[in-house]
């Protein structure tokens, strides 16, 4: 029963995901005043370059045409393996933070490497920086959810979701902090502004994409919008475990995925005012900002430690 | 299972011996040594690998002197150290059939004679149960890695050979000493004698203390690191991986024994735990940083042992916390950990320093930044490498993902159980965890990327053609290891547990449950093998309809890639010093502390000088020679070298540095009384050790 939950999250982000990124852009649209594309381009722009001939550039060879399969398919791995649907992990193997946070390596490895691969100059400078960003992103992640398996007492992300959810992790404010720590690691993970314009090939999470075309590119494409609700899922799932389902029943399973997909269209809206509400930064004073995360996420340590 | 042990050193003596008389014949001398070595760890893998399972074995002979009697003893930890470095050593003979060539002129003898007693002295030191032989076997293994090191004969190696030297006797001294300190209580010089006493708490603790800085620099730990990245890639590459791989394993072996064996009847304390983990977290953060500043593939490599040294030293220092503060599950996961991560480093270490001797062996360099596209001229080392490089980036369901989660498992539940300041110290140990492991990731992305993608930027790397049989076996053969200990982990695991188990005489805790390795501490669980097969099928799934979609579109080839409107040029290729640019913009600090701590140590290097030196004494500064790029370095690297953007090798540390010169003026304070050279002064240092070790015996 609960393998199906696992594999219905999985095609229910995977399907989502270009409505999402379609309707991001309609409300940056709507932001600046524009009427903007219809919330389903990015379903016409996939199934458009999905029948179009790929070009093979440069010198590029295996760990290229790998890594989009790679990408896609370890993102839609991850969102079958988080509590969203139900506060339990689906498939508890796959809801270790160890687990989660290191798997998300691997796409991120070859994504870089890809870019590399590709012998050009913005997609290996795009694709270094991606790797940056998870050097500074990671531990403030990781700190975040080491507080919480102490508050929780387990790495499993199902227990978590579970003990936030009845209202039982100890101490409760080190806990909400941790849950805004978090809320701004996932956010600068999710590559949106003030850092990264995901949509523009001189940036980090696009400009790998710069050397693709075709097929390839569709999947990449769609990865990279998996990924990012996958990131968004990961908060959702532990701080906002509220209302997800509790027994297998079908009710509760119910009422868990509506209210998941409303609990994560609000974080999604949040993350896209915030993102038309900012200036463009320097992609050099990102440090700035992540060691403001780590001194959010350390101070969520020390409410643990003291006990508050 | 002593006997194959014994059968597998007599084996390399006589292999040594015969390598060395066949001398002038070179290829027969080369075969001879390379198939011998093979044999001899053959019968060392099985003897160790079947002391993994018995129970352990002591045999003593009388020796000439009462302190000397030559005590064996066999148990599973050292069953677990033999069957390691005899894989490995496999590894490098096999490799060394063909890669040995090169090294005709070189003196092919001498490096049969001295790779084989090399081996045979790393397993005499695990093996001897007395703590004369056991200097006696450490110095020969010290020496034999010496000769090997400085085989080239250029410069560097020179240097690097006597940095290694040096730092070799000052971790001899320290381990003397600790030793020392024990035999004094004990009343003998026999490992048995130290077992069976209760030491005073103080007394524990210097003896600790001294065997694990004395250990550490043996095994490369920050702050006795300096050595290790100049003197391991001065060896030829398969020793190079043997030392890296096998070596340095033998001071996490000497830190297990004296803590949880010699020290065994006293007990642990909690503060060695956090000695141990603060080291641990200061060279795994630091070792990596500095891979990334490096553009010599082995020297980066040889960075990454500094780093995953301190990976096992976490473990086995949550172990050692676990055993002190009698948390049994604590000690369990901890050495489960550090033990996995030791097995696998030495895997994947070895692996990867074979792929760059393979890089090395076809084009004549190991400076990544005029390497490039060797991916298509040697499918094979690049597959291998690539495989390693994904290994040690701990990514699953790969054999370092598994010790890593251990690892991590062990940090947090040794949390969930400690005080506030213990907390604070393993969550920083975790945070130090994470970062590392993300700069591994962005290092290895680096090094094989760099190496072997994109288009080839120097002629040499057009050149390149893929390695020999012999030496493409070696790799696959390690690659198949680090697999193996990836998806085979239900398997390895209990036997690695049992040997935790065995060390702290605790009851084993069960570490894993049908198909999945579980974490009791921390109630969790993960299965790199369901794993495996569930990212075999998703991403398969995605690339058959991705292939599909293809196939009906089509495929059109264009030779140059995209430069976003830009004349494509060879030049806009990443660089490994582009990587450590963008590194060095964020980690800057940690790049700064080696600054300040080099001068700080050159200062007070130059103040020993005077206080040592008499005034005719013209000064000599241990000061290194500025990054010669050479003749292998492209124009383009030399232009960045000018710019200061690529990175200049770096200074020997603070310590060593120190050390060196007061080496320097000791030597020729000497030289009034003797020739003045260094050699002098280490056998000062074993004569005195001996005279005052047999004095405290004949007092007794």
């Amino acid at each position: 029963m609960t393998v199906i939950i696992a594999v219905l999250q999985a095609v229910l982000l995977v399907a989502l995901a270009p409505l999402v990124s379609g309707i991001a852009r309609k409300i940056r649209a709507r932001m600046h005043s524009r009427t903007g594309a219809s919330v389903l381009q990015d379903y016409y722009d996939l199934a458009k370059l999905w029948h179009r001939c790929e070009v093979r550039e440069g010198p590029s060879g295996l760990v290229s045409r790998a890594m989009p399969a790679v990408y896609l398919g370890t993102m839609a791995l991850l969102a079958a393996g988080l509590p969203l649907i139900m506060q339990a992990c689906p498939v508890p193997l796959l809801g270790d933070i160890i687990t989660i946070l290191y798997l998300m390596a691997l796409p991120r490895f070859l994504f870089s490497l890809a870019s590399i691969d590709s012998g050009a100059a913005y997609p290996s400078i795009g694709g270094i920086r991606e790797l940056l960003v998870g050097v500074l992103v990671e531990p403030s992640l990781m700190l975040v959810l080491f507080v919480m398996a102490l508050a929780v007492g387990s790495t499993n992300v199902g227990v978590m979701a579970e003990a936030v959810g009845a209202l039982s992790a100890y101490p409760a404010v080190a806990v909400v902090v941790a849950g805004v720590a978090c809320a701004m690691a996932c956010y600068i993970e999710m590559g949106k502004l003030p850092f990264d314009l995901a949509e523009a090939e001189q940036e980090i999470q696009e400009g790998p994409l710069a050397a693709y075309s075709g097929p390839s590119l569709a999947m990449l494409k769609l990865g990279v919008s998996v990924k990012q609700l996958v990131v968004a899922s990961l908060f959702v799932a532990i701080f906002l475990p509220f209302g997800a389902a509790a027994s297998l029943a079908p009710a509760d399973l119910l009422l868990g995925l509506v209210t998941y997909l409303v609990k994560l269209a609000a974080v999604l809206l949040v993350a896209a005012v915030i993102e038309n509400s900012v200036m463009r930064v320097r992609y050099k004073l990102l440090g700035r900002y992540t060691w403001f995360v780590v001194g959010i996420a350390s101070l969520s340590l020390v409410f643990l430690v003291i006990g508050i | 299972m002593l006997e194959l042990i014994v059968l597998s050193l007599g084996l390399s003596c006589v292999t040594a011996v015969a390598s060395l008389i066949l001398g002038k014949a070179r290829a027969a001398s080369k075969t001879v040594a390379c198939v011998g070595g093979m044999a001899a760890a053959v019968a060392g893998a099985a003897g160790g690998i079947m002391a993994l399972f018995g129970p352990a074995v002591y045999v003593s002979l009388p020796g000439p002197m009462p302190f000397t009697d030559f005590t064996l003893l066999l148990n599973p930890l050292a069953g677990l150290l033999v069957a390691v470095i005899a894989v490995l050593a496999f590894a490098a003979w096999l490799y060394g059939l063909s890669y040995f060539d090169e090294y005709y002129d070189k003196g092919i003898g001498v490096i049969g004679f001295f790779m084989n007693l090399f081996i045979a002295s790393m397993d005499l030191v695990i093996l001897v149960d007395n703590a004369f032989w056991f200097l006696v076997f450490f110095e020969l293994m010290s020496l034999t890695s010496y000769v090997l090191v400085i085989i080239d004969q250029t410069e560097k190696s020179l240097r690097g050979g006597f940095l290694y030297l040096v730092m070799a006797h000052i971790g001899f001294l320290m381990i003397a000493l600790s030793f020392f300190t024990m035999a004094v209580s004990a009343g003998s010089l026999e490992f048995m004698d130290y077992r069976t006493c209760a030491f005073a708490p103080a007394t524990a603790t210097i003896a600790f203390v001294l065997a694990f800085f004395g250990f550490g620099a043996k095994a490369g730990m920050v702050p006795f690191h300096s050595w290790l990245p100049q003197a391991h890639p001065a060896a030829p590459s398969n020793v190079s991986a043997l030392m890296s791989g096998g070596m340095i394993k033998i001071g996490i072996f000497g830190m297990l024994k004296v803590c949880f064996d010699l020290l065994g009847a006293t007990g642990g304390q909690v503060g060695w735990g956090v000695l141990v983990i603060v080291i641990g977290a200061a060279s795994s953060v630091l070792g990596v940083v500095y891979a990334l500043g490096e553009h010599d593939l082995k020297s980066l490599l040889a960075y990454h042992s500094v780093e995953n040294i301190g990976i096992i030293l976490l473990g086995v220092g949550t172990g050692i916390y676990g055993w002190a503060a009698g948390l049994p599950w604590v000690a369990g996961i901890g050495l489960l950990a550090g033990l996995y991560h030791l097995v696998n480093h030495a895997m994947f270490k070895g692996l990867l320093f074979l792929g760059a001797g393979s890089v090395l062996h076809a084009t004549g360099t190991r400076n990544m930044e005029v390497l490039g596209g060797l991916a298509r001229l040697m499918p094979w080392t690049a597959a291998c490498f690539l495989v390693g490089s994904l290994a040690i980036s701990a990514i699953p369901p790969l054999n370092g993902f598994v010790s890593e989660w251990f690892t991590y498992q062990g940090l947090i539940g040794a949390a969930m159980e400690g005080d506030l300041f213990l907390r604070i110290v393993f969550a920083f140990a975790v945070v130090a965890l994470a970062i590392t492991g993300a700069l591994a990731v962005t290092c290895f992305v680096k090094a094989f990327g760099v190496t072997f993608l994109a288009a080839p930027r120097s002629q040499a790397a057009a050149d390149a053609h893929e390695s020999s049989a012999p030496m493409t076996a070696a790799m696959v053969l390690l690659t198949i290891a680090c697999v193996a200990l990836g998806l085979g982990a239900v398997a390895v695991t209990p036997v690695v547990n049992a040997i935790g188990a065995f060390l702290t005489l605790a009851p084993e805790l069960p570490a894993t449950a049908g198909l999945e390795l579980v974490s009791l501490g921390t109630a969790s669980v993960v299965s790199p093998l369901i794993l495996a097969v569930l990212m075999a099928v998703v991403i398969g799934a995605c690339a058959l309809v991705r292939n599909a979609a293809n196939r009906r579109a089509g495929f059109k080839e264009d030779p140059a890639p995209w430069q976003c409107g830009y004349e494509p040029d060879l030049s806009m290729e990443v660089l490994a010093s582009t990587v450590g640019a963008n590194v060095r913009a964020f980690m800057g600090p940690l790049y700064g502390i080696r600054h300040a701590v080099n001068r700080a140590g050159q200062a007070v290097a130059r103040l020993l000088e005077r206080a040592l030196s008499s005034p005719e004494d013209a000064p000599v500064s241990a000061a290194p020679a500025a990054a010669g790029a050479g003749a292998e370095g492209s124009s383009r690297y030399e232009r960045d070298l000018r710019h200061g953007i690529a990175p200049a090798e770096e200074a020997p540390s603070a310590l060593s540095t120190s050390v060196l010169s007061a080496v320097a003026s000791v030597g020729r304070w000497f030289s009034r009384l003797e020739s003045g050279d260094f050699r002098t002064y280490i056998v000062y240092i074993v004569g005195a050790l001996v005279f005052f070790l047999a004095l405290i015996i004949l007092v007794r």
